[in-house]
């Protein structure tokens, strides 16, 4: 059955949608834009939408992507036509291909991430002090970070070997990093994992307020991306 | 427009407050004379999945002089933050507090979310009390089957809507604009109010008591004003305006699905059911109008399932026609075909095995009572025979638990009924062996819940069983039921407590919920937020007792608290019902063509719409 990938943007209220919950809301989109869905066989039968690495509720979207099987040839471009007249605020379809059969999962073809923070600096930060800062932490063979998740003990993960790329500069008093960092089973490190880690070398970092992160793509593991 | 965005990233589910929903209508703030705030006073899951929201949205926005927006009532985490930071309660649409509002019209589903419509009102930046309230505030109105009994809000609320609201809501939205809208005088507006049918203003009325503190009258201080409120009912309901655009939520609600409704009321006249009373007469929609309704729907919003909504699904009369039709239409989509509510007969589990493509493992029926003798007492009109060979058409159609709903504490219960709960729940579990069903996935559930008697029903002069004689039949049910694939689950009998003071309350209640939300309640229909000590508390700081309440048997020649609001059905019928409930006589369903004369159609002037 012919597969897409559709790469769409999250943002506005849209960003509030959970992983489990935009499936939903893509199949019902899908729905009312007369796309001929396939499903699973079986008493419960599913459409077949695989989603990719799931992004944090809140977090905003530029290009993220979904993997949907339809049960007729369509030119892709109509998918795209259809389905973007029927989509709610905040979420915006960028483009859609065709993927040739036996192409791997969705899951299995995405291993990194980039993401664009930007946080307000404390007044002392510099930018010379964020560049030393950065290369402090990418000089690192190893930046440990504890995980704690409810019920479970609590694990020391290496984020280092998940840290592709890393780099900042100042602009009006915000500190704008880009990164592209592990996402998926085998290795995941979360942009707020790698602020941390920052914060511990510069402490000024941290003390502006909230950082607002994006994930700005989504690649292979073994094309380097950006 | 408030900035909500630092709130949202510090609570758990920030879709309830995002907004942005498919369908979801906003309209030019600017442009509309009159504003409503539609207020549900629990969270956002529970209120997206009424159907009555749906349609009152779509009714007040497609009016071009109205708007409409929707307000959740925001749970504790999110409840913390907007106090520690002053944002006051906002609608979901355009983000604007609530208070800029024209009108804020609460729905009131259930009496454990009273406390919640004080907590918005107060997160609204609004006097709790209407008359503290003045021209710079919104109108503060209700409905739902909860303003049956208004009196325990009566000192909170402006007006309140008796009955279906499609009709009264827009003729309220007319007169409070041919008045001069925020403008004009209050009280003008509330005494014309008075005057449209349906309508009841509170503070018009005048509540008289006896020395025992028993209601001894509730008369109007006012002329024109009329001293007894009928219920409004929606005529030609075939024809009646319905949302097939409805607001589509982001986050997994409670009935996630598209809802179709295809009757309202129901004639089988349970002698403990409030709905069955209040949503009197029968009314059918024709099953042309419901496929066209359906395709809309679907099509509007891309829903997986489509809900067939009703009280008793199964009584309508061209089921089986209508659900193949529908089955047919949605073939190929990936749509599938839900009944909510099933009868407990075989017919219905037939019915349910064809619609139901999507199978959850779960049928549940809801017998009531465990003897005969009771089940004929509470007019349900079920047999041990139907029960079981529903529960034997099930497990035959692949269906592996069952559900069973009961209640205790009915009149003229005793321990042999309770009996027989037990013995007829191991019986439909015995069948499910009989035929086969894997052990390991045969469970039956039996769910008890605790008779809280409801105004306008047959049994609304019957006290209710005492807490701790509750607590007693929850356990002696309990010890009767430990056997491998039965689950017994039951409801906290303080909570049923509280429900049945707050159902039978009259007005100086008010007090007592307003020391409740005092002291912090809110959400009292949660477990994790219900803390029955404040409650206690709360009475006490306004001198009242609950048990005075809950536990009061009224005789026919007393004044009820809420004798002034007319539900259609007589208080000759409900006499008549109660005593035949005494003598364990059953009466029949007017759907068979034997009118119980319960006094609703000629009182109402109206007629069954039944068959299409």
């Amino acid at each position: 059955m012919p597969r897409y990938r559709v790469e769409y943007g999250k943002s506005g209220p849209a960003r509030y949608i959970s992983h489990l919950d935009l499936v939903r809301a893509f199949e019902r989109a899908m729905r009312r834009a007369g796309l001929p869905l396939a499903f699973s066989r079986g008493f419960n039968p599913h459409p077949l939408i695989s989603p990719g690495p799931p992004l944090p509720v809140g977090m905003e979207g530029e290009r993220e992507c979904l993997d949907v099987e339809l049960v007729e040839e369509l030119a892709p471009e109509e998918v795209q036509r259809r389905l973007s007249r029927e989509l709610p605020a905040g979420l915006a379809v960028k483009s859609v291909r065709r993927v040739p059969a036996g192409a791997p999962a969705l899951m299995a073809a995405v291993g990194r991430a980039s993401y664009r923070v930007e946080m307000p600096l404390a007044e002392k930060a510099g930018e010379e002090e964020v560049r030393r800062c950065l290369q402090l932490l990418l000089e690192k063979q190893e930046v440990s970070v504890t995980r704690r998740r409810e019920g479970r003990e609590e694990k020391t993960v290496n984020i280092r070997p998940g840290i592709y790329r890393l780099c900042g500069r100042v602009e009006g008093g915000v500190l704008c990093l880009e990164m592209t960092l592990a996402v998926g089973d085998r290795l995941n490190v979360r942009p707020q994992e790698v602020i941390n880690a920052l914060a511990a070398f510069c402490p000024h970092l941290c003390a502006g307020g909230e950082p607002r992160v994006v994930r700005t793509g989504l690649f292979p593991v073994e094309a380097g991306g950006p | 427009m408030l900035d909500i965005e630092p709130l949202l990233a510090r609570v758990q589910k920030p879709a309830r407050y995002a907004g942005g929903e498919w369908n979801a209508v906003r309209k030019d703030w600017d442009k509309a004379a009159v504003r409503v705030a539609f207020a549900f006073p629990d969270v956002y899951e529970v209120g997206m999945s009424y159907l009555g929201l749906q349609i009152l949205y779509h009714l007040v926005n497609s009016r071009e002089d109205a708007l409409m927006e929707r307000v959740f009532a925001p749970w504790v985490d999110m409840e913390g933050e907007m106090r520690r930071r002053g944002v006051p309660l906002f609608t979901l649409e355009s983000r604007r507090p609530v208070r800029d509002f024209d009108i804020l019209a609460f729905t009131l589903q259930y009496e454990l979310t009273f406390t919640n419509v004080l907590n918005m009102l107060d997160l609204a930046g609004l006097p709790l009390r209407a008359a503290a309230r003045g021209p710079g505030h919104p109108l503060v109105v209700a409905g739902g089957p909860c303003a049956f009994n208004p009196e325990p809000l009566a000192d909170f609320v402006d007006l309140f809507v008796i009955g279906e609201g499609e009709e009264v809501l827009g003729e309220l939205l007319d007169l409070y604009l041919e008045l001069g809208g925020r403008r004009g005088d209050r009280q003008l507006f509330l005494r014309r109010a008075a005057s449209i049918p349906g309508v009841y203003v509170p503070s018009l009325y005048r509540v008289l008591y006896r020395d025992d503190g028993a209601v001894s009258r509730v008369e109007p201080v006012a002329a024109g004003v009329p001293p007894r409120v009928t219920k409004r009912v929606v005529r030609r309901f075939d024809g009646a305006p319905f949302p097939t655009r409805p607001v589509v939520p982001y986050l997994g609600v409670v009935h996630d699905r598209g809802m179709l409704e295809i009757q309202r009321g129901c004639t089988r006249g349970c002698r403990f059911c409030q709905a069955g009373m209040i949503y009197r007469p029968v009314r059918e929609k024709h099953p042309d109008t419901l496929l066209r309704q359906a395709a809309e729907l679907i099509k509007n919003t891309g829903y997986e399932e489509l809900s067939l909504v009703s009280l008793s699904t199964a009584d309508y009369s061209r089921v089986r026609e209508l659900v193949r039709s529908l089955l047919d239409s949605f073939e190929g989509m990936g749509v599938s075909v839900s009944l909510p509510s099933l009868r407990v007969d075989a017919f219905s589990v037939d019915l349910a095995r064809e619609v139901q493509r999507v199978r959850r493992s779960t049928l549940t029926f809801a017998p009531e009572a465990g003897t005969q003798r009771l089940r004929d007492v509470i007019n349900k009109g079920v047999t041990e025979e139907d029960l079981l060979g529903a529960a034997a058409a099930a497990f035959a159609a692949g269906w592996t638990a069952i559900k069973l709903y009961f209640m205790i504490g009915l009149p003229t219960e005793t321990d042999e009924d309770l009996e027989s709960i037990a013995a007829l729940s191991r019986r439909v579990l015995a069948r499910g062996k009989e035929m086969g069903v894997p052990p390991k996935r045969l469970k039956v559930t039996v769910s008890v819940s605790s008779f809280v008697p409801k105004s306008h029903t047959p049994f609304q002069w019957e006290p209710q069983a005492e807490m701790e004689e509750l607590v007693r039949r929850q356990g002696y049910l309990r010890r009767r039921l430990r056997e491998k694939g039965l689950e017994f689950r039951w409801h906290g009998a303080e909570a049923s407590f509280l429900e049945a003071a707050l159902a039978r309350g009259d007005r100086r209640l008010g007090r007592a919920l307003e020391e409740a939300w005092r002291l912090g309640c809110r959400f009292d229909g949660w477990s994790e937020c219900f803390d029955f000590a404040r409650w206690r508390e709360a009475f006490a700081r306004a001198g009242l007792d609950p048990a005075c309440y809950a536990y009061r048997r009224y005789s026919y020649e007393d004044v009820l608290p809420w004798d002034h609001i007319d539900a259609g059905v007589s208080r000759e019928y409900l006499i008549r019902e109660h005593r035949r409930a005494l003598a364990g006589l059953t009466t029949p369903d007017c759907r068979e063509g034997r009118c119980p004369g319960c006094g609703l159609c000629p009182t109402l002037e109206i007629e069954p719409e039944i068959g299409g």
